[in-house]
């Protein structure tokens, strides 16, 4: 489903780390539910939604969780950063008000190099203050 | 005192924020051309062998394959200071994980296909896994030809008939007499593993040879200028006919810089006739096959008066570079000269040795050999403090480097060098640090099951650059008065752009949201820069900015002091306009002068507005081969992590609670860049001090070629509080006083671990990297572990 | 890249059942694919015809039958187990462990069926179910079979099943509800890791249940004990003479042991202080 994505529909966002689903850069939501597209066959996808972050924009417009993480610098080489949002966005539509530990535990197979996560663990909470 | 800055030092968002939360931000393996083809690489299941055979001929033949080549193809020799490598393995492969063939196919799955057809015939050698044994005189060789290879003579001196690569040397003082006035001399090994830099996105290249040679690169690397100079040196091509474009890069942290898969991929395109030719490391092959971080061993002896001043000290290491030199000759250089840390010794002496082995090669990776180094060093000053039964904080404060000592290369510090013991102070009181634990304290609290233990370590590093590092930069001005930057650094993640754009602003009195960095360095549009590595941008490339703005307003003035007819000295900058600055009724707006400027009767004078601006690190020298002697680096840029921690003793499982890290940064450019930087920084360190590491079976093969066996940290690893501290002591030739700040949160944070964990246990761990395995044994050899079975 | 398959996806179980007679022997059952797929991408295994469950509808559910006890159908997934409130409730020992299996999204598709079939001594459900007196429901052409979790493992990634059958579903006896239980592991990181070895334990009705993993070439349930009898030393023996853990790029077996030691001491304590 990665390369179906990437390589046929051209949804760039969705990124290869390593292919065994461990990194979380190719995290998409199917159905709303975040998962590794590296380990979904195409085919199993047939006759659902899935989402990528460039969905997430809407009328050119970031979403909330995307300027949050714009503001708090919570990208920097940007290539954990789409996979990262779909599983942040995923757990604050499960959960409004996540805490820390919840946060953490949502992000925890999405592996960032760069930021150390303390800024996108600040990015998430962010949001979540103005959730009600 | 300091002035009040109106873009410096403010936390804006990163200039390409927008596109990376997004999705847009485009990197080498998102791109692709008409008439691709795809590339795979076969690797050597060996780390030591001769080649005897190797077949091809089921790969070409087989449909969709457009080109199979093997080293007997391609007679190249390539090397970054040692030119030491070939494009792929010829005659013998030297780690497991070497190509040894390469095939390019219309699509990867048949290019995958292929190289499974390509026939091998190997005779296996006994690898060399060990660096000490490797650095035995009588060892077999890895490299025979060491002695006909080319290389910078100036900097780098190999020893033929051995396997070592590179000696550098310290001599300072007096050792020996400095051992024999010393009341105690500590003596200690320590050791550290290879790792791997794990960038999210791996390697990856594009390349097309077209007729004429001329050669387009699109790649993932930090340094576009050393990738076509290296090329060109290689192919014996004329700069201009090669052209490298780095779109956006996924993480680099050194493992980018130099040349790595460029000639390859550009022989695959040029034996297809110049179609275009694609190669994505898969993340085995970046474990496997591409560079990693050297493994280093190392002795310290250190020489201490009662009183705590250290009045000898000694160091041997042994760097293991793995296959080849790469960057590791230049990690042992720079490692040993400032192998004594922010210290002063009247008597110094250093031996950095890079020593060939059978395992996968090692590179630059961010603190360049300090990560490795510091973890012995800090572990080793803990160690000698509590020999003399001096509190550790104390024993560093009194030998501490402060301006007006020498360093061990000769550089005599000024007051703009930075001050180490701040950033002590301000990480130990921050962790509240007021002593080490009694042993009654401990034995009390082991009762509970958890322990907790204080400690910190000091770190220096100054960029690592040959004498003539440079950048320079073209600022461009638009009709409307915007402005574009070309620079030639590449923002693989560490946010250079950002500051750079915030000191046009600040020069110029342009909004952030007028200017734009050009993104996609591209060495055939902007102008040339050594490399964006060693923490070195921000203060040198910052510097090149400002003059380049200098330049532009030299040019604005001009024009402007024609209409006026005044001086060019008389203007000042502001709200996008000249002004004339006794009388501010005459100004100019930007946009009027950014083509030139026109007189109401239709005359126009000036013309389109460039600003170039170059800078160099002026009065470097080598270093001498004997003594080291000599000025090595622009600056340095000190700091200081504290630690708190806490350990199950039942099972050695430990907590970092907090740390707190202090640097002396000269000036904060972007406060939230930095503070990302810092904490990304300390997390690699962390992950380096706690589970990262290569592990090889007896045959010299990598055993954890993957993440489910060689992690790195997440989200639930990192401390439960991570405290930043900046100290500002302005850096006179830095960019508004600036210092590099990019490698050095990464440095000392695991010997702070350790110094934490000797604290919370009294065990002294000399190996990196300190799993709770590993705190469970040390507790058992002291026989403070708990044993279920006998309760 | 994956080798070439043909791909079925049945609705019903008799249609899943032809599929496999047909097959046979290059055929894979596709579940949640977070280790098949890995498998094939290495190279491991290459089938040509790869059959997937999840359209068989009540291979997706988690039912609970009137005695009281659950059974877990081959597509439900561990996230599905950890939300799942019966289960919670009453067997929670498989939500403690379902939990620390991999990372959330890799949960989402990673299945219990799957992490059991796979027969990893390292499987993160098979402790718990273990000591949850297990029992697996298979499915063959000869209208099926069940047999208990621990007579399934055989072997090192090697489970009972032949050629042409299945797993239908897994169930936990009435008998194990609310028995007090628990399930320890350790790991490397403190982020999603494959375990250093783990502990499962459960007491019901004056009788001890302890499950070992990774400490063997398949998960190990010790002998039962007589709960009163059972102290820390006795049980802890019982492990070490049940399982022979080696020294692998995880760990050591030293260290494998101890921290058996540790946790069967911690999970009794655990269970004594209810
Ligand atoms: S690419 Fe899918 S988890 Fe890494
Ligand atoms: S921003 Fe680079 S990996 Fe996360």
């Amino acid at each position: 489903m990665l390369e179906f994505l990437h390589d046929d529909l051209a949804i760039l966002s969705v990124k290869e780390g390593c292919g065994e689903g461990e990194c979380g850069a190719c995290t998409v939501m199917l159905d709303n539910k975040p998962v590794n597209s590296c380990l979904i066959l195409a085919v199993e996808a047939d006759g659902t939604s899935i989402r990528t972050v460039e969905g997430e924009v809407k009328d050119g417009k970031l979403s909330p969780l995307q300027e949050s993480f714009k503001k708090n610098h919570a990208t920097q080489c940007g290539f954990c950063t789409p996979g990262m949002i779909m599983s942040a966005q995923s757990l604050l539509e499960r959960n409004p008000k996540p805490n820390e530990e919840e946060i953490k535990e949502a992000i925890e197979g999405n592996f960032c190099r760069c930021t150390g996560y303390r800024q996108i663990i600040d990015a998430i909470f962010e949001v979540t203050k103005n959730a009600k | 005192m300091s002035k009040e800055y109106k873009y410096i030092g403010k936390g804006v968002p990163r200039i390409d924020a927008d596109l990376k939360v997004t999705g847009q931000a485009t990197y080498v393996g998102d791109m692709s051309f008409p008439g691709m083809l795809h590339a795979k690489m076969l690797i050597s299941p060996h780390a030591h062998a001769k080649i005897k055979k190797i077949d091809t001929s089921k790969a070409k033949a087989l449909d969709g394959v457009a080109a199979a080549l093997t080293g007997e193809d391609l007679d190249y020799q390539v090397g970054l200071y040692m030119v030491d490598k070939t494009i792929l393995a010829r005659e013998k492969v030297r780690y497991h994980g070497e190509p040894v063939a390469a095939v390019a196919a219309e699509t990867l799955e048949i290019a995958e296909k292929a190289v499974k057809l390509i026939e091998v015939e190997y005779e296996e050698l006994k690898p060399l896994l060990d660096v000490e044994e490797a650095f035995n005189e009588k060892a077999n060789l890895i490299h025979p030809n060491l002695g006909s290879y080319s290389h910078v003579q100036t900097a780098f001196f190999p020893k033929p008939g051995t396997n070592i690569c590179h000696h550098s040397k310290i001599r300072r003082g007096d050792i020996d007499k400095g051992f024999q006035e010393a009341d105690v001399i500590v003596e200690r090994e320590y050791n550290n593993p290879s790792v791997q830099h794990v960038p999210m996105e791996t390697h990856g290249a594009i390349v097309q040879w077209g007729i004429g040679d001329r050669v387009t690169i699109w790649t993932s690397a930090q340094s576009p200028f050393t990738v076509r100079n290296l090329f060109c040196h290689t192919f014996k091509l004329s700069h201009h006919q090669v052209r490298v474009i780095v779109p956006y890069v996924g993480g680099g942290f050194g493992g980018k810089a130099g040349i790595h898969l460029e000639p390859l991929v550009g022989c695959l395109s040029r034996a297809t006739g110049g179609r275009p030719v694609k190669l994505i490391a898969t993340r085995k092959e970046e474990y496997n096959t591409l560079p990693c971080r050297c493994g280093l061993k190392y002795k310290i002896k250190t020489g201490l008066m009662k009183d705590g001043k250290i009045v000898a000290q000694k160091l041997t290491l042994l760097w293991s570079a793995g296959a080849y030199a790469d960057y590791a000759v230049n990690v042992t250089r720079a490692s040993g000269y400032s192998a004594g840390g922010p210290y002063f010794y009247p008597n110094i002496s250093t031996d950095s040795y890079t020593v060939y082995t059978n395992m996968v090669f090692g590179t630059a990776y961010r603190g360049f050999g300090h990560v490795e180094l510091f973890w012995g060093l800090e572990r080793h000053m803990d160690y000698c403090a509590r020999e003399l039964g001096i509190d550790p904080y104390e024993f560093r404060m009194k030998n501490l480097l402060k301006p007006g000592d020498i360093t061990p290369t000769g550089e005599k510090l000024k007051d703009d060098s930075g001050d180490i013991r701040k950033c002590l102070n301000a990480a130990a009181k921050e962790i509240g640090w007021d002593g080490v634990k009694s042993e009654q304290q401990r034995i009390k609290e082991m009762q509970s099951g958890k322990v907790r233990g204080k400690g910190f370590a000091v770190l220096h590093k100054a960029p690592a650059m040959p004498t003539n590092t440079s950048s320079s930069c073209v600022i461009k001005m638009n009709e409307n008065g915007s402005v574009i930057l070309n620079i030639s650094a590449t923002d693989y993640g560490n946010g250079t752009y950002t500051p750079m754009a915030q000191i046009i602003a600040e020069e110029m009195d342009i909004p952030l949201d007028k200017i734009h960095v050009a993104y996609e360095t591209d060495t055939d549009r902007d102008p040339y820069d050594w490399q964006t590595v060693a923490s070195r941008f921000a203060p040198m490339g910052g510097r090149a900015v400002i003059n380049a703005c200098n330049d532009l307003k030299r040019k604005m003035s001009e024009v402007a002091a024609k209409v006026f007819e005044c001086s060019p000295d008389d203007f000042i900058f502001q709200d996008e306009k000249i002004i004339h600055k006794s009388d501010p009724q005459k100004f100019i707006y930007y946009d009027k002068l950014a083509t030139g400027y026109v007189y109401p009767n239709g005359n126009a004078i000036g013309g389109p507005l460039i600003g170039v601006g170059v800078y160099m690190a002026e009065g470097l020298t080598h270093l001498d081969k004997e003594t080291g002697q000599g000025l090595p680096a622009f600056n340095w840029t000190y700091g200081a992590h504290a630690i708190e921690v806490e350990v199950d003793v039942e099972t050695g499982e430990f907590t970092i609670l907090k740390i707190a890290s202090a640097l002396d940064v000269g000036k904060v450019l972007n406060y939230e860049s930095l503070k990302g930087q810092v904490i990304g920084g300390i997390i690699q360190g962390l992950g380096t001090a706690i589970c990262e590491r290569y592990v090889y079976d007896n045959k010299g093969r990598l055993l954890n070629n993957s993440f489910t066996d060689n992690k790195i940290p997440t989200a639930k690893d990192i401390p439960l509080e991570i405290v930043p501290i900046f100290i500002e002591t302005p850096h006179d030739e830095g960019a508004y006083g600036a210092r590099g700040a990019a490698e050095h949160p990464m440095i000392s944070v695991a010997p702070a671990i350790g110094n934490a964990l000797r604290d919370a246990l009294g065990i002294e761990l000399t190996e990196m990297p300190i799993r709770a395995e590993d705190v469970w044994k040390a507790l058992k050899e002291k026989e403070l572990v708990f044993e279920p079975a006998t309760v | 890249m994956l080798n070439h398959f043909t791909y079925f996806k049945p609705q019903t179980e008799s249609e899943l059942l032809e599929k496999v007679k047909s097959y046979g022997d290059d055929t894979k059952i596709l579940a949640g694919g977070t280790d098949l797929l890995i498998y094939m991408k290495q190279g491991i295994t290459a089938p040509k015809v790869l059959i997937d469950v999840k359209g068989i509808s009540e291979y997706s559910k988690i039912v609970t039958a009137s005695d009281g006890s659950i059974s877990i159908g081959a597509s439900v997934t561990c996230n599905e187990v950890i939300e799942n409130e019966c289960i919670n409730k009453h067997f929670p020992v498989l939500v403690e462990a379902a939990k620390t299996l991999g990372s959330y999204q890799l949960r989402n598709r990673a299945t219990v069926i799957g992490n059991i079939c796979n027969a990893s001594p390292a499987a993160d459900m098979a402790g718990p179910l273990l000591v949850l007196g297990a029992l697996v429901i298979i499915g063959n052409d000869s209208g099926g079979r069940e047999i208990l979790l621990k007579d399934f493992f055989i072997g090192f990634k090697k489970n009972i099943l032949k050629v042409d059958e299945f797993v239908k579903a897994i169930k936990v006896p009435a008998y194990f509800r609310d028995a007090k239980s628990g399930y320890l592991k350790s790991s490397r990181i403190k982020g999603h890791d494959l375990g250093i070895c783990n502990v499962a334990m459960c007491r019901v009705n004056g009788t001890l249940k302890v499950a070992v993993g990774s400490c063997a070439v398949t998960p190990v349930l010790l002998p039962d004990f007589e709960s009163d009898r059972a102290g820390t030393k006795f049980v802890i023996e019982a492990a070490m003479n049940n399982i022979n853990p080696i020294s692998d790029i995880r760990s050591s077996k030293e260290y494998r042991k101890h921290m058996v030691k540790v946790f069967i001491k911690r999970l009794l304590e655990k269970g004594n202080s209810h």
